[in-house]
């Protein structure tokens, strides 16, 4: 475990999606990475990743959905966020987003409109979430910064 | 519509125990589920048990269930289940037709599996409006018992109902009552695979109900086929997990009344371990039941396809299709559920579901009679298996003091039974598998569970190779890798080309 806090992430499996071990892994792998991770498991509904975000100032939520109805599932994701006050907040999804055989690009800009400013496909490993979210959260803070 | 509330009502009338549910008790706990939706009204026990009695024999599962053992025969079945009536016949005819399937499927979307029944209605008229399907499933309780009855008789083999939930009580009742002779489903195994806050007490109870009901047909004359999932979380799962899982779930079954009750075990990809791990599920559950004084109850093995990370490549997923046909069969289940090429991109179309079960169907084929007894591998194996799961059911068995419900729930909590990446908070999921160096699947971490010291440090030792052999830190990293070895790509897992 690094000493140095890179950033606080809440993790998930969204909706009624019992598929929790690509998640369990990503998180391990995540706080391996200096990261401060927490967990809320499998079957979690898109109100307590947000809960979870505000009270642990979070500065990024990292969603897994693995069986299609990721669609349904994070209908309203980002304005739940910018309601609870997190405008700012750092929105990953990766996994099975949608049901069918869709072609990625087209699935990612979907969700990319839909207030995720990353969509990771099928196959993904921890180590290619871990390399831009540190980027991607020094960007976030730098910015804060300059806004304040 | 809450479950939660008719468990409530249960616990106050009956704390929790193995014991036979009075049959006056049941009914007026029949009455209570029946109402909660309104199509539970339909039910009539004698008549859908005169309904069953006019079927073909040809479509009950319990009497081709007990072909199959009597003949050695290995059947093959998929999964699969769409919205509407019409995609979903049109899906069972292509299995039939197309795929040569033994036994049929039918498949619950993700809001009946929670008994969100009025979530599944919506659904389905959505499906029906749009001409596809919006729902991961067939909503059986929103059809009703009717429109199931439709598809029974347009098809000529028994209709399995797979709902993984630990919440059967309405799809048990409308599944056997619309003509589905089989229902896979189990107290222990979903719940600690499927749920994450709802109690293993809990689970058992929904599953003594449904348990209880298929000994209520029995004394009517419809034996029924009752399944119980110990593919679990299908993530590496080690035999004697399952099978520790299979006999407990049994004998929970047996006390209630049933006499016929399949065992699912998971396949480990190495067909000695597979092989192994069969025959000592089919061994292990008659040596409990009898011990508990169940001398009659008949417990066919089927195995499953591969249940981890599937590869995308169809070429690569097709001989792991082909091969888990080959394993079940060699390894002596009488049942087979298998995948397709499309496992690792989504729900397979109707037409490459069919070919996954023809894919298996030659795997049997070319199993022929070939056996792994007598390999000191797979002799080895068996004896492991046999001495962990003795070992650990013992005690759990005295923590419930003989009562199999009360040390099922005493043991989870305590970590002595445990299940590994299990979503569920009442299971410390503490265990953790890992694949060696020769393929087995191994023990890497036993949580709390009291395994053999013997079998652990040979686990260990197994693992130990790998580590050094594949260059990984002996820990946590050797399960991950095993996670997604058998979805890598082709390029990762051989090299090529070889001689270079």
């Amino acid at each position: 475990m690094s000493e140095v806090n890179k950033g606080v992430l809440v993790t998930g499996v969204i909706g009624s999606d019992t598929h929790i071990v690509g998640n369990r892994i990503l998180s391990r792998a995540l706080e391996q990475e200096g990261f401060r991770v927490v967990s809320l498991g499998a079957l979690t509904p898109a109100a307590e990743f947000v809960e979870a975000a505000i009270e642990t100032n979070a500065d990024a939520i990292l969603v897994s959905s693995l069986y299609g109805q990721g669609e349904l599932d994070c209908d309203g994701f980002r304005d739940l966020c910018t309601e609870a006050g997190l405008s700012d907040i750092l929105l990953y999804i990766g996994g099975y987003l949608v049901v069918g055989d869709q072609p990625w690009e087209e699935v990612r800009i979907r969700f990319r409109d839909m207030g995720f400013d990353r969509a990771f496909p099928p196959g993904t490993r921890p180590s290619d979430v871990t390399n831009v979210l540190e980027q991607d959260i020094a960007a976030r803070r730098a910015d804060a910064k300059q806004g304040a | 519509m809450g479950n939660a509330t008719i468990t409530d009502q249960d616990s106050q009338i009956r704390p929790l125990s193995q014991d036979k549910i009075p049959r006056d008790e049941f009914l007026k706990m029949r009455d209570e589920n029946l109402a909660r939706w309104s199509c539970g009204g339909d039910v009539d026990l004698d008549e859908a048990a005169a309904y069953h009695k006019a079927m073909v024999p040809e479509k009950h599962h319990a009497h081709v269930s007990r072909h199959a053992v009597a003949t050695g025969a290995c059947l093959t079945q998929p999964r699969g289940g769409f919205a509407t009536l019409d995609m979903h016949k049109d899906l069972l005819q292509k299995l039939e037709v197309d795929g040569l399937a033994d036994i049929l499927p039918t498949t619950t979307d993700s809001y009946t599996r929670n008994e969100r029944f009025g979530q599944a209605a919506d659904g389905l008229t959505a499906s029906e409006a749009k001409g596809r399907s919006l729902l991961n499933g067939f909503p059986l309780v929103n059809h009703g018992i009717d429109r199931i009855r439709e598809i029974v008789d347009q098809v000529n083999r028994p209709i399995i109902a797979l709902t993984g939930t630990a919440m059967p009580r309405m799809t048990g009742e409308i599944a056997y009552a619309g003509g589905m002779t089989g229902y896979l489903g189990s107290g222990i195994a979903y719940t600690t695979s499927y749920t994450k806050e709802f109690s293993i007490a809990d689970g058992i109870r929904n599953y003594q109900y449904l348990d209880r009901l298929a000994a209520l047909y029995l004394e009517k004359g419809v034996e029924l086929h009752r399944r119980q999932p110990s593919f679990l979380t299908g993530t590496n799962v080690t035999p004697s997990i399952g099978i520790m899982v299979a006999v407990l779930d049994a004998l929970l079954a047996a006390e209630q009344g049933v006499k016929h009750y399949g065992l699912e075990l998971t396949q480990v990809m190495h067909p000695i371990q597979d092989a192994a791990s069969i025959a000592a599920c089919k061994d292990l559950v008659q040596e409990y039941l009898h011990r508990a004084g169940h001398k009659d109850v008949f417990t066919p093995v089927s195995s499953l396809h591969w249940m981890g990370a599937w590869p995308a490549n169809r070429a690569q997923a097709s001989a792991m299709v082909v091969y888990g046909g080959f394993i079940a069969k060699v390894g002596g289940a009488h049942n087979v559920t298998t995948k397709s090429t499309s496992e690792a991109l989504g729900i397979p179309t109707p037409e490459y579901n069919a070919e996954g079960l023809v894919m298996s169907r030659m795997g049997i084929y070319l199993a022929r009679d070939f056996t792994f007894e007598g390999h000191p591998e797979y002799q080895l194996e068996k004896e492991m298996i046999e001495l962990e799961v003795r070992t650990i059911l013992d005690k759990v068995l005295e923590m419930g003091n003989g009562d199999v419900a009360k040390g099922a729930t005493a043991a989870f909590e305590a970590g002595v039974m445990d299940v590994p990446w299990s979503p569920n908070r009442g299971c410390q999921s503490l265990i953790m598998p890992a694949r060696d160096d020769k393929g087995y699947l191994r023990i890497l971490d036993p949580g709390k569970m009291p395994f053999p010291k013997d079998t652990l440090r040979y686990h260990r030792d197994q693992l130990q190779q790998r580590a050094d052999n594949k260059g990984i830190t002996f820990g946590p990293d050797l399960a991950i890798d095993s996670v997604y070895e058998l979805s890598e790509e082709m390029a990762k897992l051989m090299p090529y080309p070889l001689a270079s």
